[in-house]
């Protein structure tokens, strides 16, 4: 199993709350996200297994959804909003400073696999634009100054191998 | 003026604990309903109260309750709906973050009004803060008993479940949300049957906004009048605004319904960013049509806004500056909604896609002559023709702005290139 | 007022119309001849509105109105020809062609496709669209999207227009998970769940119902133009269902069947099996001449030296020892005119009763009357199944024996709410939606039967004081507890059993195959009977002994049996100039016989018993020690080899005919093309076989006709049966070493001796297998794939192992349908239940 026994009783303890078992199955895709960071069909599978839901339907939804990766990520996904609030005040520029600053273009991952840059829609932050979402943390009214700190911050944790933190 | 209801005590980092929230009267209202009022009572109120929904549609929160059958032998529902993800709203967010009581409380006393004995707050999956602080808040309910079997020693039982989202902003529209709560893909339900009769598990529910829920508590405590003498004849009580974009001071507030819309932005908001002038503004959530200069005035209640042209919404309001390219912002948009359309039906599916090529050809200097008919007459082919409004919801600005900045798109096809450059720098 | 009651009157393009309260616009306008474009509508989905084709104008809406999923309301007023509707459904289907490859002149589709049908019927020519269309590809260096999702699909997702049809109904009406729709929005597609393939029995139906070319089966793929074709009226030839079909035939070769609806059978579904089964007709290796045997070999003759080979050496025996030396073997899924001349030749031209359909059963009983055949006899109605409040499915792999019965009761659960249990001796997937799947230990159904009678008596006061001293005398066992403990099911599900009979308003009962291929049949008919008896469901309900193949209840009225219920046989007397005194033999009895040498020869038409009957070895010694083997077949086989003569039978396909099915309803069928070669159908054989020997068996077709509708149409309604019978289960233990009970069963696409030759069917499975579960697998370290020797007392096998979740422990599945593989050695005739130890083969 890729699931750890944490992540698969945290999976069966979420599902017997609800009336029907089917609903375990945003519960169980965040579950596995949180543990592995990303989902694929192995992932599926075995969910499917946890919760006796057939794997099509854990895909069929799976793949609905935007927000878990389908492959593998750098240690931190960096999501910049792009949307129209932070649009306006240069999240744009945001994500030209971040490429130029990790060397990568959005939708990549840096040779170290410590970041990946993607651009992301409207994540209800719109009044602390621009920002971005690193992990479960928002980092919100930034500035060049910021990003440079929030970089340095996570590069330096990385290193240290105490990147769970986050 | 602000009128901080909901957000009384929004800045007091100590109101997420439930101690401090009791020791300022709250689930008193709880204990009220539960201990002193029949659940129709509960309805009465809140309907006399004049709460509407602050989701985006207004729709009187009392009156939805009271469609719920009473004689159904079915489970009942209530889900409270923050999935908030409509862009230029982050209301909700702030709510659950900083007040998740004042949550909880709402959704216990509806939940008790229409029957319902367990009950979801379907968060979007993003929310990581929210939801850490609606989890925590949750266990406290359920460890001072305010969630749990015999509350108050009424012998009502209520569970509540924090559900959370995969990225979705259709989980938003409630029949998507319910259809994603089963385990299902997100996609809308065709109405009828609405979800009051045949929602969750096609049993009765109520869906509501987290703002709407969290209103409910101050309505019970202090009775509708208190309620219904604030605000407009129709748009009763306070609403939160979001107010983002060339704004000097973005963030929520707290207004009496009916406050003019100049007030938020240039008396709260600080007027617009680096001394430009005003250009438009989108009122509710960027579904909504702008707004322009000369509307600053108006007043921030349903009617008005829509008397004005636009909607209230979502209480979304997006100040946008004159160096700003209004092909530049509807592009922006356009790709979100084209992101996010659900697929199932084929008008809002195909048309977005569509409309997104066309209009971005047109933003990068490509565009034809007669591409602005074209664009429109795929608008209307959506308009109105589509399962949920978010096919509206989608050209809805575009037609707006197309009507409003029509020689920006003009020029655009003409010379390849923006009238009005944007600058929006990031510093 | 138009609004009364539960009917609702409307205006639709100006006529006037009045439906049922809950009836969609869409209906109403069909009602009364007006059609309304659809895709996503289908009349047994529910409504999704999501293509949005079916846009209608009602008065005082604001905007356009789907009709598939808009309810009549009283006074609507309807427009469906508007210039408005029709500019909305114009947009639709300039949306829907956005990113549509048009590729009609190479699309399978084109001809019967909604999408072309529509657009041209909407005068749709030119596109706005004036970017690169979009494509799904696979393979990115491929310009086509065609991809393989299924043995026998392949989809091409550029020409889906997202209807979702295929999924829904996947779902909705089959049960299936292994189809679904992935990814988001426009870039949405159709595909196989992750590491599957859609191959459940049902599969064909997905691209049937596909409204444009995104699936096609290869089945069909770029042979011929749906304009070419014939269509002709079928009948499937497999199970005893008796699903209507549509033959598409051009010039003497058939190339696809497809549903034609019966909502009292099928529902517009089929298996399958029903749809790619046709391909027998088509096969290669068909028998196209007779065949004598000289010496060792078989050698082609004509029709006449072969018919007078048989007539000389039939007479021969006749004349010297008695027409009851020869036995005849027919089987029963052959038209109701074969089945009627065999009886008519055995009885009228050799004067010999030895003539039965039930060449696979183990033991049969001596003579007419018993309980079993009583059973069978009884009506049976598939939409009977949907009144049901319970329904009861005991020793009865139904998906598999009867996969559209199996979707009526699926319906019944899932739509109507109707509660299941289903008894067997291994997991099925009825199982799945059943309020209880109980599960007994193989052999042991009359104990759990006699138990749950005892519950019953336990239960009410009515049946105990009018039945339980009898029951008592009568039954072993005789507690709820020793059942229990018998069938290894615990008391309180027998009793929760017992209950839900008591108060179920209307039952169906379903009994099948399990128990009709068991050595002791009559016994756990007798209990089934009793349970029946005194919980009252004949009365409340009905009862179905399904029979198995597409015409064994025909063979069962025509008379293919020694031994006939009384009116038949005076029936038979008054029609006929003979009918032999003698009692005749039956199907184990006739091949017993051959073994001692009291019959010496043995006619068989169309079945392949040296494959099929549950005793290998049994008819292997059989057959011979025959003088004289007479075989009519479509293909060669096992036992054509072993023949004297062949005979080349003519399919289905290839005659007009009748089947009856398990209802009792007689369907007909008619010819799609020629038989191959000379091959002739069973009643021709028949009857030129009793020319050659006496006198033809009709003179006309039109007397043929008339003799078979006469006995089919007689009153076949068994005798209800009247009081408690005598059932005590018999305690058959296993041995230590061959400890695993054996179930022989189709495998879930073949169905019979014949599916192996069709090239679609192969390719969902095309040789036999073990299927064992995930612990004994184990046991023996075996993968899936891994070859273990299954060895009974008699005879041994090496098959490929296949696990599976749904198999007990001590239970090993074996698939019966391939040459290659007779897993027949490893049974025994007399054995209720046949044990096998297994080995891994590299271990000796
Ligand atoms: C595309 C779309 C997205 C929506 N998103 C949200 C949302 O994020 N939060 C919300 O409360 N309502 C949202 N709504 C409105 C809901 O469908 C629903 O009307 C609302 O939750 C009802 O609650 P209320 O009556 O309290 O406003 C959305 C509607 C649409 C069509
Ligand atoms: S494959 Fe065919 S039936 Fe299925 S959704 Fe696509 S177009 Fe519809
Ligand atoms: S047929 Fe009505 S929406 Fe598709």
């Amino acid at each position: 199993m890729i699931l750890s026994d944490k992540s698969i009783a945290e999976i069966r303890e979420k599902m017997v709350r609800y009336p029907r078992r089917k609903s375990a199955i945003l519960p169980a895709l965040t579950v596995a996200y949180n543990q592995l960071g990303h989902l694929d069909e192995e992932i599926y599978k075995e969910i499917s297994q946890v919760i006796d839901v057939p794997t099509g339907e854990i895909a069929e939804a799976a793949t609905f959804y935007t927000m878990f990766p389908k492959a593998p990520t750098g240690r931190y996904l960096i999501q910049v909003c792009h949307n129209i609030s932070c649009a306006l005040l240069g999240a744009d520029g945001l994500v030209e400073y971040l490429e130029s600053k990790l060397g990568i273009k959005k939708g990549e991952t840096t040779p170290d696999k410590i970041f990946t840059l993607i651009t992301v829609e409207c994540l209800g932050s719109c009044a602390s634009a621009p920002m971005m979402q690193i992990g479960d943390r928002y980092y919100e009214f930034l500035t060049k100054e910021k990003v440079d700190a929030i970089l340095d911050d996570l590069r330096k944790k990385a290193e240290d191998g105490k990147a769970d933190s986050v | 003026m602000e009128k901080r209801i909901l957000f009384k005590y929004i800045d007091d980092p100590e109101q997420v604990r439930i101690d401090k929230y009791i020791s300022r009267g709250g689930y008193k209202a709880w204990e009220k309903a539960l201990k002193q009022m029949k659940p129709g009572d509960v309805i009465e109120e809140v309907k006399k109260s004049g709460v509407r929904g602050r989701g985006g549609a207004g729709f009187p929160a009392g009156l939805k309750w009271s469609f719920v059958p009473k004689d159904s032998p079915k489970p009942r529902y209530l889900v409270c709906n923050a999935d908030e993800s409509e862009p230029g709203t982050c209301k909700d967010r702030q709510l659950m973050e900083c007040d998740p009581h004042g949550v909880i409380e709402g959704m216990a006393i509806a939940s008790y009004a229409i029957g319902s004995h367990l009950c979801f707050i379907y968060i979007r999956g993003e929310f990581g803060g929210p939801i850490r602080s609606m989890n925590k808040a949750v266990k406290e309910a359920y460890d001072k008993k305010m969630l749990g079997k015999n509350i108050f020693g009424s012998g009502y039982d209520l569970d509540l479940i924090v559900h959370t989202g995969g990225g979705a902003y259709i989980c938003g529209e409630e029949t998507a949300l319910l259809n994603s709560l089963e385990g299902e893909r997100g996609m809308s339900r065709i109405r009828p049957p609405f979800p009051a009769i045949e929602g969750l598990y096609a049993c009765p529910t109520v869906v509501n906004n987290v703002e709407t829920l969290a209103c409910i508590p101050h309505v019970i405590n202090n009775g509708a009048d208190w309620y219904t003498a604030m605000g407009t004849e129709k748009s009763k009580g306070t609403k939160i605004f979001s107010l983002s974009g060339h704004v000097k001071n973005p963030g929520n507030y707290e207004l009496e319904m009916g406050t003019p819309l100049s007030y938020l932005i240039n008396d709260l908001g600080g007027g617009v960013i680096d001394g430009h002038k005003l250009k438009a503004i989108i009122p509710g959530g960027s579904s909504t049509p702008f707004l322009l200069p000369e509307q600053l005035e108006t007043p921030l209640d349903y009617e008005s806004i829509a008397a004005a042209g636009s909607m209230l919404g979502s209480g979304g309001v997006i100040v946008i500056h004159e160096k700003t390219c209004i092909v530049w912002v509807i592009e922006r948009l356009i790709h979100f909604y084209k992101h996010e359309s659900c697929g199932k039906c084929t008008p809002c599916r195909e048309g977005t896609g569509w409309l997104e090529q066309m209009i971005s050809r047109i933003e990068h200097g490509q565009g034809k002559p007669g591409d602005l008919e074209k664009i429109d007459t795929i608008c209307n082919n959506i308009l109105g023709r589509t399962i949920c409004p978010l096919g509206d919801a989608a050209v809805m600005p575009i037609q707006s702005a197309l009507k409003l900045f029509r020689e920006e798109w003009q020029y655009h096809i003409d010379h390849g290139k923006c009238l009005v450059e944007t600058e929006c720098p990031f510093r | 007022m138009s609004d009364n009651g539960n009917k609702i009157t409307l205006t639709i393009d100006g006529r006037q119309v009045t439906v049922d309260r809950g009836t969609t616009v869409l209906e109403a306008a069909r009602s009364i001849g007006i059609d309304i474009p659809t895709f996503c509508w289908h009349p047994k989905l529910k409504s999704v509105g999501a293509c949005r084709m079916c846009y209608v104008e009602i008065e005082k809406f604001r905007t356009l109105a789907v009709s598939c999923a808009t309810e009549c309301l009283p006074d609507m007023v309807v427009h469906t020809r508007s210039e408005k509707v029709l500019q909305g459904r114009k947009a639709v289907l300039e949306f829907i062609l956005l990113n549509h490859p048009l590729d009609c002149p190479t699309c399978d589709k084109g001809g019967e496709c909604d999408l072309q049908d529509h657009t041209f019927a909407h005068g749709i020519d030119d596109s706005r669209f004036d970017f690169p269309k979009y494509r799904f590809k696979r393979d990115p260096k491929s310009t086509f999207d065609d991809y393989r999702i299924g043995p026998e699909i392949i989809r091409n997702q550029n020409r889906c227009i997202l209807c979702y049809k295929c999924v829904r109904a996947n779902k909705e009406i089959f049960g299936e998970h292994d189809l679904g729709v992935f990814q988001r929005g426009n870039l949405a597609e159709i595909d196989a769940a992750p590491g599957e393939k859609v191959d459940s029995l049902y599969s064909g139906n997905l691209v049937e119902i596909c409204p444009v070319g995104a699936l096609t089966n290869t089945d069909f793929r770029y042979k011929v133009r749906v304009w070419k074709t014939k269509q002709v009226k079928s009948i499937c030839q497999y199970c005893a269902d008796g699903c209507n079909l549509t033959l598409w035939a051009r010039r003497n070769r058939i190339f696809r069947a497809t549903s034609r609806r019966n909502d009292d059978i099928d529902e517009g579904w089929i298996c399958d099996r029903g749809r790619y089964g046709y391909q027998v007709a088509n096969a290669e290796d068909r028998l196209t001449t007779p065949l004598v045997k000289k010496g060792e070999h078989h050698v082609e003759v004509t029709w006449d030296e072969a018919i007078k080979t048989i007539a000389a050496r039939f007479r021969e025996i006749k004349d010297k020892k008695g027409g009851v030396c020869i036995g005849g073997l027919a089987y029963p899924g052959l038209d109701s005119a074969s089945l009627y001349t065999v009886s008519k030749f055995f009885r009228t031209i050799l004067n010999t009763n030895s003539i039965d359909f039930r060449y696979d059963y183990k033991m049969l009983p001596e003579k007419a009357g018993d309980v079993y055949s009583e059973m069978t006899a009884q009506p049976f109605s598939i939409t009977g199944i949907e009144k049901s409040d319970l329904i009861l499915v005991l020793a009865s792999h139904l998906i598999n024996e009867h996969p559209i019965t199996h979707l009526r009761v699926r319906k019944a659960v899932t739509k109507l709410g109707s509660k299941l249990y289903t008894v067997n001796p291994f997991a099925t997937k009825s199982g799945d939606i059943s309020t209880d799947e109980i599960i007994y230990r193989l052999g042991t159904l009359e104990a759990l039967i006699n138990g749950v009678c005892m519950a019953l008596t336990e239960q009410s006061n009515e049946i105990k004081t009018k039945y339980a001293d009898k029951l008592k005398s009568l039954i072993a066992p005789s507690s709820v507890e020793a059942a229990s403990k018998i069938s290894g099911v615990e008391k309180e599900r027998i009793h929760n059993l017992a209950r839900a009979i008591l108060d179920a308003k209307n039952v169906t009962v379903i009994v099948g195959e399990i128990l009709t291929g068991s050595a002791t049949r009559e016994n756990m008919a007798s209990a089934i009977s009793n349970m029946l008896l005194i919980s009252g469901i004949p009365a409340k309900g009905q009862v179905g002994f399904l029979s198995k193949y597409a015409n064994s209840m025909g063979a069962q009225r025509l008379g293919v049996m020694p031994h006939l219920p009384d009116a038949t046989v005076e029936r038979l007397k008054e029609l006929w100039d003979n009918y032999p005194e003698q009692p005749g033999l039956a199907a184990d009895r006739i091949l017993l016989a051959g073994r001692k040498e009291e019959i010496d020869s043995i006619f068989v038409m169309g079945c392949d018993p040296l494959l099929l009957y549950p005793d290998g070895e049994f008819v292997r010694e059989s057959l011979e020690t025959l003088d004289f083997l007479v075989v009519a077949d479509m293909f060669e086989s096992k036992t054509t080899a072993m023949a004297d003569v062949v005979l080349p039978l003519a399919g289905p396909a290839e005659m007009s005919g009748s089947f009856v099915n398990i209802e009792g309803r007689i369907q007909t069928f008619d010819k799609a093309i020629n038989p191959p070669g000379q091959a002739l159908p069973g009643y021709e054989i028949m009857n030129r076989l009793a020319a050659e020997m006496k006198n033809p068996l009709y003179e006309s077709d039109r007397q043929l006709h008339d003799e078979i509708t006469m006995l089919l149409d007689m009153n076949h309604k068994a005798p209800a049966i009247m009081d408690v019978q005598e059932a005590k289960y018999i305690a058959e233990e296993p041995g230590d070493e061959y400890n695993i009970a054996l179930v022989v069963t189709d495998e879930l696409h073949h169905f019979g001796h014949l599916t192996e030759k069709t090239k679609s069917l192969s390719a969902f499975c095309a040789e036999s297998f073990l299927e064992i579960s995930p612990a004994l697998a184990e046991k023996y370290h075996a993968q899936n794939g891994t070859l273990l020797r299954v060895e009974s007392e008699v005879g041994k096998v090496i098959l490929p192992v296949r696990i599976s979740e749904h198999i007990d422990n001590n239970v090993a599945m074996i698939y019966k349908n391939f040459a290659a593989t007779p897993v027949n050695v490893l049974q025994m005739r007399k054995r209720r239940v046949d044990y096998v130890r297994l080995s891994r083969v590299e271990e000796k």
